[in-house]
């Protein structure tokens, strides 16, 4: 009985994008809250129902936690359902989420109904069935809602690459190197797509694909190619912050005055899909590969330590994280140090990110040796006498970024087998046989 | 350990009842230990306590701390610094000291030569005090460029004929249209830009440095000053000690300034009939007394006079190996100019800079004097643009290609800007200008910051800013965090305060000037 008006619902009052009273949204943005009650609470069920095996008190007291749970879904579903009607939210993630509510509070409600034939008999399976299948939707359900509120990439943005990977694989759309797809793309991601999405659509337009975005929403187009002027949209973004109409709106973060200045140029440019190149806009490579984290020396700490204190070569840390990692310092010793120094910093190989050996003592048989120094983002050769006789031993160091081997005997020979370290983004040969290679090096630099 | 003879400390006192002694000893010993014994040294304490209550807690942190600072501050090992990673590890200031004018060398102001002898509109200047100088003056006539402005680089930045060299390098510059100061006066101006304050007594960007990151060779100090020479020609304001003062830090924080002529440090060699094993053996003997009172006493002063006289006798070889220059190729002088042979030029200060780099000096300040043309620009800003143009162009060139410009940063900049308006009798061939706080030009280079970019914008008149602000807090702010420091965390209790360089005044990191 109870069922029809719920799954009605949707039939008898439509969302239609468009906004309701004001009263409506005031209680319905108690939905975000409330809605953790019944999440927690139908989290607890199983819970208290396995523990129950050893404390039948426990098991007693989830069939109240389930009761609870379905007057929280009601309750939610009541609340979400007004702050979608209020807010005219609507959209494919809207329309996922509530029914994604109201199948929760039904499989609650089933529960509610088999758990005392379970009770009674506990050959009776439905009831844990039941509670399985509560359980996924749940988990579905909720997570259809933080897709609403944060974006549907909310999650993956700062996952490391392997996972991004993994989950870009289904939707893997070979990503152009065309300035939209590169640059204005990424900030209708980062700042409107939680709103303007597939998650929700407010104001009837979607910003997940060009041609969405070009037909605009419900006050017309929103980019007007070669009159940014004329585009509602730039209009929005740089109205005072705090404007009732600023985008974007309820206190979310504003565009950059830098991605401001991308989408004019992009529309007064003729706001194309396909153009690589903006006339005046010059965007430099993300040079940054986020640090990979060293593991954990702190029992090498006191060694280190001790070497601080006294004469000779030291390990400092590049910041206060010691996941930073520790840079190789031989400015104090440059004279004395050689390879055979450098071999006594075996042990702390992995924890090492930068090596200056600038000016020291070391020769090529160190290759050997530095090898091993496998989180290596920085060596300094420079006026050492290497010639680059085993250079190559170097390709292993994955993610080495620097090398300065300026000052030094190294021939082009030897600095061609490099090729292979593709991390390599400086390499500098200043001042030695393979100079004339120089310019070659010069174009591998990004600067 | 013997006791201090002001040593109060009951905690580390002797504790007679776990010395091996004969039973009856230490029995007789705690019967000693009487009220009135109890009282007595109460009373005492209590003292004590109050006195330490009134000189602060800094005195007793001295106890606590390593032997190797002194004044009883955390050194960097308890600071946690760098905060972050840092994109440069070292920093080199190039400091034109009178204030450079902006609008004839960077900020190109086209529209100007139409203005020429107008006065500029009173919107522009508004209610602005200017200096006694020009207060007087019955108008304020436009003043524009007597020098040409062409493109350069692949941005297309426009730059003074004045500059040829420098102007080359404007595709690796982040130039900064928009630093304004608060002061008007050479020395306060002077003195915020290098300490974050105008009242003297504060420490130098240089000595805040020194004491956040320490050292990275302990062959040389972390700090050095180099000061070019005078040119009598120039108008030259003074430049003084207290620029590379360490104020409230300990002075081991301080810049050490190297002269400009003759030996680099003062009795850096030995005196005749003395050899490098006499002087050792010398040392050696300083040291063991030394090493006797800090056993005695438990002063880490002591130590830290060691630390100097063993700092002093590395530097024997460290600068004169430093300052020798015979081992340069002859594409070192092709690059830096004859000039640069020559000790106490600009350019030989610059080529200085970058030995320095390259043996882990730290934070190097050059300072260049005679920036202060309040008349005859005509005559002598080519002088001055001519000392110091190479030389900029030839050290940010050469720590390119070395590979050093990667974790160095280098700044360019003086104190303030000069007016638009002509500071006396302005003519076709000539005018003056008068110190302008309100928007000045400088540059940064390497590393953390964002090369190729022009930040900022000032009015037609380069009078007043118009986007992005730049004040003198927020350009300190911007270089600590391209040296991996957290301006808000780098602090020192003093005088009831967490002082740092950038003030009480909230400052800001500018993002916009970052790589």
């Amino acid at each position: 009985m109870l069922s029809l008006p719920l799954v009605g619902l949707p039939w008898i009052v439509r969302l239609n994008g468009q906004p309701h009273a004001d009263w409506q949204q005031f209680l319905g943005r108690f939905h975000p809250l409330a809605v953790h009650l019944p999440v927690t609470l139908i989290l607890l069920v199983p819970l208290l129902e396995l523990a129950g095996r050893r404390k039948p008190a426990l098991r007693e007291a989830a069939g109240f936690v389930l009761g609870l749970a379905f007057a929280g879904c009601i309750a939610s579903v009541m609340l979400g359902y007004l702050l979608a009607f209020g807010s005219g939210a609507a959209g494919p993630g809207v329309t996922r989420h509530m029914w994604g509510g109201i199948l929760l509070t039904l499989c609650t409600m089933l529960c509610l109904l088999t758990r005392p034939l379970w009770a009674v008999s506990a050959a009776d399976k439905g009831y844990p069935a039941l509670l399985a299948i509560t359980l996924i939707l749940m988990m579905w359900a909720a997570h259809q809602g933080g897709s609403i509120t944060h974006g549907s990439n909310y999650l993956t943005v700062y996952a490391p690459r392997p996972i991004k990977t993994i989950v870009s694989l289904g939707s893997s759309q070979a990503k152009s190197d065309s300035f939209y797809a590169q640059h204005i793309d990424p900030i209708w991601d980062k700042k409107c797509l939680s709103c303007h999405g597939d998650g929700q659509v407010k104001g009837k337009l979607r910003m997940d694909t060009f041609e969405a975005l070009m037909m605009g929403g419900k006050d017309g187009p929103v980019i007007v190619p070669n009159k940014p002027e004329d585009s509602l949209l730039l209009k929005r973004v740089t109205l005072p912050e705090g404007h009732k109409q600023f985008m974007p709106a309820e206190g979310k973060p504003p565009l950059s005055k830098e991605e401001i200045t991308w989408i004019r140029a992009w529309i007064q440019q003729g706001a194309s899909p396909t153009v690589t190149h903006l006339e005046g806009i010059s965007i430099r490579e993300q040079r940054d590969i986020p640090l990979e984290p060293v593991g954990d020396y702190s029992a090498l700490q006191p060694e280190i330590d001790r070497m601080k204190s006294v004469p000779g070569a030291k390990l400092l840390t590049v910041s206060a994280k010691p996941s930073d990692g520790l840079i190789l310092n031989t400015l104090d010793v440059v004279d004395s140090f050689g390879d055979a120094q450098l071999a006594q910093f075996e042990k702390y190989a992995p924890y090492i990110v930068e090596v200056d050996l600038a000016r020291t003592a070391i020769t090529d048989a160190s290759f050997t040796t530095l090898a091993q120094f496998t989180h290596l983002r920085a060596i300094h050769l420079d006026n050492t006498s290497v010639t680059g006789n085993g250079i190559e031993k170097l390709a292993g160091l994955k993610q080495l970024t620097y090398l300065n081997l300026s000052g030094t005997k190294i021939t082009s020979e030897s600095a061609a087998r490099l090729k292979s370290l593709r991390s390599l983004r400086h390499i500098y040969l200043f001042n030695t046989p393979a100079q004339p290679l120089a310019p070659a090096a010069e174009a591998r630099k990004t600067s | 350990m013997k006791q201090h003879p002001l040593c109060t400390d009951t905690e580390h006192e002797l504790d007679v009842s776990r010395l091996a002694l004969p039973a009856e000893v230490l029995q007789e010993w705690a019967s000693l230990q009487t009220r009135r014994h109890f009282l007595g040294r109460a009373g005492k304490v209590m003292g004590w306590a109050a006195l330490a209550g009134l000189v602060g807690d800094r005195s007793l942190q001295t106890h606590a701390s390593s032997p190797k600072t002194p004044a009883g501050a955390p050194g960097p090992d308890e600071l946690k610094l760098p905060h972050f990673a840092p994109k440069a590890k070292r920093a080199i200031y190039l400091f034109m000291s009178g204030g450079p004018p902006q609008l004839d060398m960077w900020d190109y102001k086209p529209n100007l030569a139409a203005q020429y002898d107008k006065d500029i509109p009173d919107s522009v200047r508004g209610a602005q005090q200017v200096t006694g100088m020009t207060a007087g003056q019955a108008r304020f006539p436009v003043a524009p460029s007597h020098w040409d402005f062409k493109r350069y680089g692949q941005t297309g930045t426009y730059v003074s004929d004045l500059l040829p060299y420098t102007s080359k390098l404007v595709d690796d510059l982040t130039i900064i249209k928009s630093t304004n100061t608060d002061a008007i006066n050479h020395e306060p101006a002077i003195m915020l830009m290098n300490t974050g304050n105008m009242n003297a007594g504060k420490p130098c960007l240089g000595s805040w440095l020194a004491y956040g990151l320490g050292s990275m060779n302990d062959n040389l100090p972390t700090f050095l000053v180099l000061q070019t020479k005078l040119n009598p020609k120039q108008d030259n304001q003074p430049v003084s000690s207290r620029l590379w003062g360490s104020g409230f830090l300990s002075s081991e924080y301080a810049g050490v300034s190297l002269r400009s002529a003759g030996d680099p440090v003062l009795y850096i060699g030995n005196p005749d009939g003395v050899d490098s094993a006499t002087r050792r053996q010398m040392l050696d003997a300083v040291n063991q007394i030394n090493r006797e009172t800090y056993e005695e006493v438990g002063d880490p002063e002591t130590n830290s006079r060691i630390a100097q006289y063993e700092m002093a006798y590395r530097m024997q070889t460290s600068v004169p190996e430093l300052a020798d220059f015979s081992k340069e190729p002859q594409t070192t002088w092709d690059l830096y100019g004859e000039e640069a042979k020559e000790p106490g030029t600009f350019a030989y200060n610059c080529l200085m800079a970058r030995r320095m780099a390259e043996r882990g000096v730290r934070f190097t300040q050059v300072y260049k004097r005679g920036w202060d043309v309040h008349g005859n620009v005509v005559g002598t800003l080519p002088q001055l643009c001519g000392e110091v143009d190479r030389g900029c162009y030839a050290l940010v060139t050469d720590l390119k290609q070395r590979g050093l410009l990667d974790d160095t940063l280098v700044i360019w900049g003086g104190e303030f800007g000069r007016t638009v308006y002509s500071q006396g009798g302005l003519s076709r061939e000539n005018y003056g200008r008068d110190h302008h706080p309100r928007c000045f030009t400088t540059w940064m280079t390497g590393g953390g910051v964002r090369p190729g970019i022009s930040y900022g914008e000032t009015d037609d008149y380069s009078y007043n800013i118009v986007k992005d602000p730049v004040p003198v807090r927020d350009f300190n702010a911007t270089i600590l965090h391209c040296l991996g420091i957290d301006h808000n965390k780098l602090t020192y209790k003093f005088q009831g305060l967490d002082q740092k360089l950038t003030g009480t005044t909230p400052a800001n990191v500018v993002t916009g000037l970052l790589a």
